[in-house]
């Protein structure tokens, strides 16, 4: 199974965060969270490590009621945390990929489930769509749905 | 409106005394509950944030009550900050004739016995000790209370004080001839006589475990008891609930009996041996322990043939030498009191070999020279609940850190506290604005050679952003080390290193020296009191977790898996988190006082029991990145300036 999330215009609006890439980030945070309370280990995939940093500092800033255990790659105890965020690629197994790089990574096949973003940048869109053949031709069934704050709680 | 409701209130007894009082709700719901805990005879467990104003909340409904009060601290100063300026203030507003009463353990009282004694056979004082002397007997001839602390020039551990203060062994109770004028006895005296009674946990519960009797209780009954700082209650209790057996209480008879022998009773020859031969089996049963001081678990130590075999003959021995001073009881005071000491010593002998007890904690301390056995009670929740139910008194238990995540069991199980009322009256501080919580990225692992180096890195910036307003806490000595060798090369700011000099010294060189960062292990910030710009910053290297290697909390930890618990979250994560918000507590102290606490632990993002310590800990601003701390801090030394400049 694998998630596209698609972004609500007037959300990012509201937002008024100038980094475009900002929603993607925080909602990749909020599936984490949701992998995380079912027990699924998730590897979060970042572009480069700034983003990564930029991820383990929005999931450090969650209400203590929400805390989702997480490391950076080459921090923490060996088989990592719960959550994993990386701009490497994966050392241990893991069944849940949240990817965040505009391209797909060469093993996403490892993974069972892949959770994956369409922002509502036209230029990000168009490498969204190319990421979803890409994901199809390696045989995952892709569906789509659209993000919304709902999910970000459940 | 009732009494305590409008103490509190805009036109009450607070807005007379306190300029710009407004009431706080937090502060009046706190006032109410302790009111009727009093009423009703009941317990109440009350975490109060810092700055709540918990002393007004318990002290006002305590005094409106005109019942007898107890109220028992952490530490002797704030023994003395209660008795000399809270109730005084609270006193004079209500304009009652309440009698307060200061009243300290046997060790802070001069005996005049002692003090005389120590005139007639003065022997070899170093210039120091001679010193200190002169200054005891010029204050001795002035002082109404006797209370040592009033001695401001002379240290608080001088050597002096042994010399001229009373121990239950020593003290000749009835038989002293100074009785009239003791001031122990005289402290005892207004005590009982008094309205409030201020006195410190060590004393409370040494008294209530009766361990120093000679004139029975010292702390009268009451019909209220209060503690603040109560999260230190239940180790407190344990320790005295316990039973220790030492070699040093054996050597010391030993020698005491050899002086009869070459003294007064020549003519027994036994003495002489049998002390001897004590005196060297005890010595050879200390030399089974490892070279270094440590502890350790004496259940598996006995339970290994060599020191089974050393402690039997210690035994043999003790058992000789009491027959042998059993012939000559009745001979002179001095043997008789040795007769006394060898009966003690042998019963608590049959407490330390009789291990299979059940609930108890059997453990072993070494000092360079001697062993002490000690036997301590798991639980003192049965005793001290009995306590509570065959007082008939009101209970309150206070103090800014005693939930765990957001509830109370793990203070009130410990204690036998199930019925009390809880309350958690929050901080009115403003931590989201005024505090950071910084866990630093890619941190090396705890045993990873470059720890100390990458410790040091992360240290440097912040003591020069915060200009020295910083403690670096450390749970290891080694570490401390390392990390404080490193620092000494690199920076040029005093650094006050604990070990180096008295606890109190330390404290006040760091207030005086602008730019002064102290190193110290975790347990240095309860009871630290810094205020302002001159605590800024705290860096700590790892989370607050006891040692495993502690014999206590093993043996806890045993207990709670016997009962299918987990010694984890049920023992270990509830004392680190009460640790780590002591830390907290001491770095934002007041409303305008800011901040930032750096944990050198990745456990606390990457382990799911992060989740407990941030739900316990106030609501501070978190980040992972270190550089944010710097700039928090850089805008605090700026506005300082800016300050300074007007």
């Amino acid at each position: 199974m694998f998630y596209l999330l698609e972004h609500d215009e007037n959300a990012a609006q509201a937002n008024n965060n100038p980094d475009k890439h900002y929603l993607s980030l925080l909602h990749s945070c909020f599936q984490a969270a949701h992998f995380y309370r079912q027990n699924q280990r998730v590897f979060i995939y970042c572009q480069d490590q700034a983003q990564a940093h930029q991820v383990d500092e929005l999931l450090w800033s969650f209400e203590p009621d929400s805390f989702v255990p997480h490391n950076l790659v080459n921090e923490g105890q060996k088989n990592g945390a719960a959550v994993e965020i990386s701009w490497q690629v994966p050392t241990n197994r893991r069944p849940v990929l949240i990817n965040l790089t505009s391209t797909v990574p060469n093993f996403a096949h490892q993974f069972s489930q892949i959770v994956d973003f369409v922002p509502s940048d036209e230029h990000l869109k168009q490498n969204a769509r190319e990421r979803f053949k890409a994901y199809r031709q390696l045989g995952f069934q892709v569906g789509n749905q659209p993000a919304s704050s709902s999910q970000a709680t459940s | 409106m009732s009494p305590v409701e409008h103490a509190f209130s805009q036109s009450g007894l607070l807005a007379k005394i306190l300029n710009g009082y407004s009431p706080r709700q937090a502060q009046i719901d706190m006032a109410m509950e302790v009111e009727l805990a009093i009423e009703n005879k009941t317990s109440l467990i009350v975490e109060a944030g810092t700055g709540t104003g918990k002393t007004f909340a318990y002290l006002i409904p305590s005094l409106l009550s005109e019942k007898k009060i107890i109220v028992s601290t952490g530490t002797k100063n704030l023994q003395e900050q209660l008795f000399h300026k809270d109730i005084p203030l609270i006193r004079k507003a209500m304009a009652t004739n309440a009698q307060i009463a200061l009243l300290k353990g046997r060790a802070n009282y001069l005996c005049l016995y002692r003090l005389e004694l120590y005139v007639k056979e003065r022997g070899q004082l170093d210039a120091a000790m001679l010193a200190d002397f002169v200054n005891v007997r010029k204050w001795a001839n002035s002082t109404t209370s006797g209370d040592i602390g009033e001695l401001v020039n002379v240290a608080e551990d001088s050597g002096i004080f042994p010399y001229v203060t009373s121990t239950v062994d020593n003290c000749l109770a009835k038989d002293c001839p100074h009785i009239d004028d003791c001031y122990l006895i005289n402290a005892r005296k207004k005590a009982i006589d008094a309205d409030v009674v201020v006195v410190n946990h060590h004393l409370f519960f040494a008294d209530m475990a009766l361990k120093d009797t000679g004139f029975g209780e010292l702390i009268p009954k009451a019909d209220v008891v209060i503690f603040d700082e109560a999260h230190q209650i239940p180790d407190i209790a344990s320790e005295y609930f316990g039973e220790a057996f030492s070699t040093r209480q054996i050597l010391d008879l030993c020698s005491d009996v050899i002086q009869q022998f070459h003294t007064e009773l020549t003519d027994v020859k036994q003495l002489g041996k049998a002390a001897e031969k004590c005196q060297k089996t005890a010595q050879e049963f200390r030399l089974l322990f490892n070279h270094d001081p440590e502890r350790g678990n004496w259940r598996e130590k006995i339970n290994l043939p060599r020191f089974n075999k050393a402690f039997k003959n210690l035994k043999t021995d003790l058992d000789f030498l009491y027959q042998v001073i059993k012939l000559c009881v009745s001979r002179n005071e001095a043997i008789d009191n040795c007769f006394e000491r060898v009966v003690n010593v042998l019963s608590k002998y049959e407490i330390m070999a009789n291990v299979e007890q059940s609930g108890m904690s059997f453990w072993y301390e070494t000092t360079r020279r001697h062993v002490v056995l000690h036997l301590t009670p798991l639980s003192v929740a049965d005793k001290f609940n009995d306590y509570i139910k065959d007082s008939n008194a009101g209970w309150v238990f206070t103090s800014a850190t005693l939930a765990v995540n957001d509830g109370f069991e793990h203070f009130s199980d410990q204690l036998g506290l199930g019925q009390a009322t809880t309350l958690l009256v929050d901080s009115p501080f403003d931590y989201l604005n005024q505090s950071q919580l910084i866990v630093p990225r890619y941190l090396p692992a705890a045993n990873h050679p470059q720890r100390a180096q990458a410790l040091a890195d992360i240290a440097m910036p912040l003591i020069e952003a915060s200009q020295g307003a910083c403690f670096l806490l450390f749970t290891s000595y080694r570490m401390l080390n390392q990390v404080a060798e490193i620092l000494a090369e690199h920076i040029d700011n005093p650094l006050l290193v604990q070990g180096q000099m008295s606890k109190r010294k330390i404290l006040d060189e760091f207030i005086e020296k602008d730019s002064a960062v102290l190193l110290a292990t975790a347990s240095f910030w309860e009871g630290v009191d810094v205020r302002g710009d001159k605590l800024t910053c705290v860096i700590i290297d790892k989370l607050p977790f006891a040692s495993p290697d502690d014999p206590m909390l093993q043996a806890r930890s045993e207990d709670v898996r016997r009962q299918g618990g987990d010694p984890f979250s049920e023992i270990q994560l509830p004392q680190a988190v009460i640790a780590l918000k002591q830390g907290v507590g001491r770095l934002i102290r007041d409303v305008t006082d800011q901040g930032v606490m750096v944990i050198c632990d990745d456990r606390l993002v990457t382990r799911p029991y992060g989740q407990v310590f941030l739900k316990s800990l106030p609501d501070m601003r978190r980040s992972r990145n270190i550089e944010k701390a710097s700039q928090f801090l850089a805008t605090l030394t700026s506005k300082n300036l800016t300050i300074e400049k007007e």
